[in-house]
C-alpha cells in the first residue's frame, strides 16, 4: 500500500544486493492527495552506455531510469533474469556483477557500466554443456514452475563462490533471499551441495 | 525402457529450458515495437471517482493514451462469472463506470512508448474520489450476510443427514469450537502480465494462464468477437496456484489499448497491484461441533462456515462438502454463508475448499481425541469408512489408515508422550501432531491430437498447461508408454489455444484427464498399425494382441516388426489421431463446455454413483521457544495414497511443496487488512510472509501404493493440491501438544502463544 516511492530497503530476509535505485511503485495515490504543482515535463535525454554481458559488449542508448533488469529483458532480449517484484524482495532477477550476486531490479543499468555482468544465458558452455549448478538443479528437480530458477541458480553460484555453502544450514540461510513459491527449497539445497564440488574442480 | 514409462521418474522434459533461461514465460516473448501499459488502481475501497486530472500525465514525454471509465464505458461486455458457468474472475467490468468497488480496483491505464514513461505517466495521473465508508469483512458495519443456499438461487444445498442436534444432545463426549482462517494471496513469483497484439482483426494474447481456452473464449465474449479470431499463448507459467484460472479485468483493457494504438501493448502489473487485480483466498470463520460415544465413534458433526466475498459476486468454496464426507457419522448438519463486503472477488487458491475447512475439522478431531484420552490416529481409525456418509456412496478406494500407519512408523509417532508440555529440549518445548488430508479426484473432458511420423517420432498436442506441475513430462510419459517409444522421441506442445482443448489446470485434474485422452489417441494409432500388420511378418496374429513396445509392433509370441515398417503398411505418411474423452460419470455436455472454454470439472466427492478422492496423513514436529514463543518446524512428513503415480519425482516435488505451503499457511501467511479503510496493508512479498529456504525443515514424502481402476482407466488421482490440506491442523495440533495451548485462528504467530 505504498503511495510514495519506496526507500528501497532490503527485504525481510534479504541478504543480497545493492539497494540503490528504487523504482516508482504503483501509483495508488492517497485519497486526499493534493495535486503536485504542474511541472514542465521536458524530454528526458537518453544516455549512451556500454554493458559487458556474458563476455560481450553491448552499446546501448537508454532512459537513465532503466534498471539493469529491464535493460537485459527489454533492450537486449536476455529474458532469463525474471521480474518477480521489482523491489528487491524475491531474488528472481539475481545476476552476477563482477562475480558477485546482485539484484538487477535494484541496480540501474548505468551502475553496471564497466563491470562484467553474468546472466543465466552465460553459464552453459559454447557446446551446450550445462554449468554444474544448472545440471544439479535439473537432476535434483530443484524447481517446479521454473520462474525463480535463473535467479536461484545465479544466487547459488554466488553462494558457493562466497564460501557460504559449507553446510546445509548455511546454504538455507544464504539462499533465503531467493523466494520459491513452489517451495522446491529442500531440492535446491541438495542441488547446491551436489554442484559445489564440481564447481571446485571446474 | 519405454514400456511402463508411466511410473518412472525421468527428469522434466522442459527442465533444460528452465535451467538455461530459455523457457519463455508470457512477458519474455518478444513482440515488435510494443507500447507499455501501467495501471493506476484505486486508493479507496468504496465510493466514486469524481475527477481524473490527466493534464500532467499527458505532458510526460512518450505518453500515448490514457484509458479511464470516461473513454472505456461499454467497451468490455459481460462474459459471465466463472463460478456461474462464465469466464471472468468477477462480474465487475473493467473501467465500466465511476464506481469503486474495492481497494486497488483498476481506475486507469496509462500507455506510453516505454515502461519508464508509462510508470511516470501513471504516477502523474491525479484521481480524486468521493469516499464512502467501506465494510472490510467480518464485524464490519454494512457487510451483508447471505446463506450460500439463498445466494445460489437453488443450485447449492448444504449437505446434511440424520439429526445432528438431537444426537449431540445425547452424545457421551462433545467438542464445540470456533476456528478462523485469514485472507491469503497466491503470490506466484511471476507477476500478472499481459501482452496483446492485433493483426488483420485477429487478436493474440500472451499471458500466463491455467486455462488458455477459457481465456480465449472469455476475451472473445468481452470484445464481441468470434473466438476463432483470438489466440492465447501460455507455454510456460511462473506459478499460478489458482490465480490464473479465470479471466481477470486487465486482459481486456490491454487488448483494447492495443487496438486503439494499433500496435502491441505490454503490461507487467506490479507486485502490490497483484493483490487487488486478481483473486485471493478469502478469510473464513467456522463453528464445529462433534459428538462421539465413549469409544470415539462419531455420532454427530455440525460444521458451519462463513466466507468473505465481494459485493456483487456470490463466490464460495464451501469446504463442508468435503468435511462432511471425511468420517463415518450418522448425523451431520452443515451450513455455509457468505459475507458480502467491499473487497475484490476471491477465487481458487490451492485446495480452495479443503484448506480452511479441513483446518477446522482436523483441529476439532484432535480436540476430541484429547477429550477422549485417545490417540488421534486411533480416533481416525474408529471413524474410518469406505462409504461417504451423506448419500452412502462407496469410495472407489480410500487408503487413509494405510497412510497413517505408514506415516506413523516412519515419523516415530509411538515415541511421543501424549501429555501436552511433556516433551522438552533445552529451552524449546517439543510437540508432535498429525492430521488427515484429502483431495477430491476431479476429472474433466479433454481432447488431444497425437501424430506418429514414419521415422518413429511422436508429437502430442493439447491445450493443457504446465504450471510447474510437470504436465509436459507426464504427458510425454503417457505417449511414450502408449506408443512404445523412448521419451526423447516424444514432443509435447501445450499452452496454446490453437491446440485441441484441455481443461483448466485446476482441481488437480489434469494428469488424469489429459493422460487418459492421450492414451486413447495412442490406442487408436496402435489399432491402425495392428490392422495393417496382416500383410507382414505379423500375419495371422490377432490385431487386438499386438502391442507397441520398444519401437516395434510386437505379438505375444515375440514376433515383432519395426515401427517404421508397420507405419509403411498403414499409411503413406504420418498417422495423426484426434481423440476426445468424457470421463465416466461426467455429463455428456462436458465436451461441449470444454470447447466453449467453460469450467466443467466433475466426479470427486459429488458424483452420482461413487466417491473419488486421494488421501494422506501428515505429521509434524514443532518446537516452541519457552521464553519467546517462536515456533519452528524441524520436521514435516506426509504419507499419501493417490492411485497410480505417473512420475514419482515430480509428484514428490509437488507434495513436498504442498507440505511447505501448509506450514507457511499455518505459521506465516496472512494478508492484513486495514479494517477502517478495507485496504490490504502488507501487499508485497517481504511483508506478506511466505516460507523462505531458512524456514524449511526436513520434509519427507512417502507414497502408499494404491490401485484404483475405477477412477479412470489409468488409475490416476490428482495430487497437486493434496499436500497442503492437512498441514495447518497438524501444526496447530503439534503446537497444542508442545504448549498446552489450542490455537484456533491462523496463522499461529508468537502473539497467539503469549
Amino acid at each position: 500500500m505504498t503511495s510514495q516511492p519506496d526507500e528501497g530497503g532490503l527485504g525481510r530476509r534479504g541478504l543480497l544486493g545493492v539497494g540503490a535505485a528504487a523504482p516508482f511503485l504503483a501509483p495508488r495515490q492517497a485519497a486526499a492527495q493534493p495535486a503536485p504543482p504542474s511541472l514542465p515535463l521536458k524530454e528526458r535525454p537518453d544516455m549512451t552506455l556500454t554493458l559487458h554481458i556474458n563476455g560481450k559488449a553491448h552499446p546501448l542508448t537508454l532512459d537513465p531510469r532503466v534498471t539493469l533488469l529491464d535493460a537485459l529483458r527489454e533492450h537486449l532480449a536476455l529474458t532469463g533474469a525474471k521480474k518477480g517484484c521489482d523491489q528487491g524482495q524475491c531474488g528472481a532477477c539475481t545476476v552476477l556483477l563482477d562475480g558477485h550476486r546482485v539484484l538487477s531490479c535494484l541496480t540501474l543499468a548505468a551502475m553496471a557500466e564497466g563491470k562484467e555482468v553474468t546472466t543465466i544465458e552465460g553459464l552453459a558452455g559454447a557446446d551446450g554443456a550445462l554449468h554444474p549448478m544448472q545440471q544439479a538443479f535439473l537432476d535434483h528437480d530443484a524447481f517446479q514452475c521454473g520462474y525463480c530458477t535463473p535467479g536461484q541458480i545465479m544466487s547459488a553460484i554466488g553462494c558457493v563462490q562466497e564460501g557460504h555453502a559449507e553446510k546445509p544450514e548455511q546454504i538455507r540461510e544464504y539462499m533465503s533471499g531467493n523466494l520459491c513459491r513452489c517451495a522446491a527449497y529442500p531440492n535446491i539445497v541438495e542441488a547446491i551441495q551436489a554442484a559445489k564440488p564440481q564447481m571446485g574442480r571446474a | 525402457m519405454p514400456e511402463g514409462m508411466i511410473g518412472q521418474s525421468p527428469v522434466r522434459v522442459d527442465g533444460r529450458a528452465k535451467v538455461t533461461g530459455t523457457a519463455h514465460y508470457a512477458s519474455d516473448m518478444a513482440v515488435p515495437n510494443p507500447a507499455w501499459a501501467f495501471l493506476v488502481t484505486s486508493a479507496i475501497a468504496r465510493g466514486r471517482v469524481t475527477e481524473i486530472n490527466e493534464a500532467e500525465a499527458r505532458q510526460v514525454s512518450g505518453v500515448l493514451d490514457i484509458l479511464t471509465h470516461r473513454n472505456m464505458r461499454g467497451e468490455v461486455q459481460d462474459a459471465g462469472f466463472f463460478a456461474g458457468g462464465g469466464y471472468t474472475s468477477t462480474t465487475m467490468r473493467p473501467l465500466e463506470d465511476d464506481r469503486v468497488h474495492h481497494d486497488g480496483e483498476i481506475v486507469a491505464m496509462v500507455l506510453a512508448e516505454t515502461y519508464e514513461q508509462a510508470r511516470e505517466g501513471a504516477y502523474r495521473l491525479h484521481v480524486h474520489y468521493a469516499e464512502e465508508n467501506p465494510a472490510a469483512g467480518f464485524d464490519a458495519e454494512g457487510a451483508e450476510l447471505v446463506s450460500a443456499k439463498d445466494a445460489s438461487k437453488g443450485s447449492f444445498e448444504d449437505p446434511a443427514v440424520g439429526d445432528a442436534d438431537a444426537a449431540l444432545a445425547t452424545a457421551a463426549v462433545t467438542v464445540e469450537a470456533d476456528y478462523a482462517t485469514p485472507t491469503q494471496h497466491h503470490n506466484p513469483i511471476e507477476l500478472f502480465t499481459t501482452t496483446a497484439s492485433w493483426e488483420n482483426g485477429r487478436l493474440t494474447i500472451l499471458e500466463g494462464s491455467q486455462y488458455v481456452h477459457g481465456l480465449r473464449n472469455g476475451i472473445a465474449a468481452q470484445l464481441g468477437m468470434d473466438p476463432s479470431l483470438v489466440r492465447v499463448e501460455s507455454p510456460f507459467i511462473g506459478g499460478a496456484f489458482g490465480s490464473r484460472g479465470s479471466l481477470t479485468q486487465r486482459t481486456a483493457l490491454v487488448a483494447v489499448a492495443a487496438r486503439r494504438l494499433r500496435r502491441p501493448v505490454k503490461l507487467v502489473a506490479t507486485r502490490d497491484q497483484g493483490f487487488t487485480i486478481a483473486t485471493y483466498r478469502a478469510e473464513t470463520r467456522q463453528h464445529v461441533k462433534l459428538g462421539a460415544d465413549k469409544d470415539g465413534k462419531l455420532v454427530a458433526l455440525v460444521h458451519e462456515g462463513v466466507e468473505v466475498t465481494s459485493r456483487p459476486d456470490p463466490y464460495k468454496v464451501a469446504g463442508t462438502q468435503t468435511t462432511c464426507r471425511m468420517y463415518a457419522c450418522p448425523n451431520i448438519r452443515t451450513k455455509v454463508s457468505i459475507l458480502h463486503a467491499d473487497r475484490n472477488t476471491p477465487g481458487f487458491m490451492r485446495s480452495p475448499p479443503e484448506v480452511p475447512y479441513m483446518f477446522a475439522l482436523e483441529s476439532a478431531m484432535d480436540e476430541l481425541a484429547v477429550k477422549l484420552g485417545m490417540d488421534p490416529i486411533e480416533l481416525r481409525r474408529v471413524n474410518d469408512t469406505m462409504h461417504e456418509p451423506i448419500k452412502g456412496l462407496p469410495y472407489t478406494s480410500r487408503s487413509l489408515m494405510q497412510c497413517f500407519d505408514r506415516g506413523a512408523e516412519a515419523f516415530g509417532w509411538k515415541q511421543r508422550n501424549p501429555e501436552p508440555r511433556s516433551m522438552r529440549d533445552g529451552d524449546w518445548l517439543v510437540g508432535v501432531g498429525c492430521a488427515s488430508t484429502i483431495y477430491p479426484t476431479h476429472l474433466g473432458a479433454a481432447t488431444a491430437r497425437v501424430t506418429l511420423t514414419p521415422n518413429g517420432h511422436a508429437r502430442v498436442q493439447t491445450a493443457a498447461h504446465d504450471i510447474g506441475t510437470g504436465t509436459y513430462t507426464v504427458v510425454a510419459q503417457a505417449a511414450a508408454e502408449g506408443l512404445g517409444l523412448p521419451l526423447e522421441k516424444v514432443v509435447v506442445e501445450m499452452g496454446d489455444s490453437e491446440l485441441p482443448p484441455a481443461p483448466v489446470s485446476g482441481g488437480s485434474n489434469v494428469t488424469a484427464s489429459v493422460c487418459t485422452v492421450v492414451m486413447q489417441a495412442c490406442e487408436q494409432i496402435r489399432a491402425r498399425l495392428a490392422a495393417a500388420a496382416q500383410d507382414g511378418p505379423l500375419k495371422g496374429r490377432d490385431p487386438a494382441t499386438l502391442r507397441l513396445v520398444d519401437g516395434t509392433l510386437r505379438a505375444p509370441d515375440g514376433t515383432a516388426e519395426p515401427i517404421a515398417d508397420a507405419m509403411g503398411r498403414a499409411s503413406n505418411g504420418a498417422i495423426e489421431i484426434s481423440a476426445e474423452n468424457i470421463p465416466k460419470g461426467l455429463p455428456p455436455d462436458s465436451l461441449k463446455k470444454l470447447y466453449q472454454g467453460r469450467q466443467a470439472l466433475g466426479a470427486g466427492l459429488e458424483g452420482k454413483e461413487v466417491a473419488m478422492a486421494a488421501f494422506g496423513a501428515e505429521f509434524v514436529e514443532v518446537r516452541v521457544h519457552s521464553r519467546t514463543a517462536e515456533v519452528r518446524v524441524p520436521r514435516l512428513l506426509g504419507a499419501f495414497a493417490a492411485g497410480r503415480i505417473v512420475n514419482p519425482r515430480t509428484a514428490r516435488s509437488q507434495l513436498m511443496g504442498g507440505l511447505i505451503w501448509g506450514m507457511g499457511g499455518a505459521l506465516l501467511e496472512a494478508t492484513e487488512i486495514d479494517q477502517r479503510r478495507a485496504r490490504y496493508v502488507n501487499d508485497n512479498i517481504a511483508e506478506y510472509l511466505i516460507a523462505v529456504n531458512a524456514d524449511v525443515p526436513k520434509v519427507d514424502v512417502l507414497f502408499v501404493e494404491e490401485e484404483d481402476r475405477q477412477v479412470n482407466p489409468l488409475g490416476i488421482k490428482g495430487l497437486g493440491e493434496l499436500g497442503n490440506v492437512g498441514t495447518n491442523a497438524a501444526i496447530a495440533n503439534a503446537v497444542f501438544h508442545a504448549t498446552g495451548k489450542r490455537v484456533r485462528e491462523l496463522p499461529i504467530r508468537i502473539e497467539s502463544l503469549l
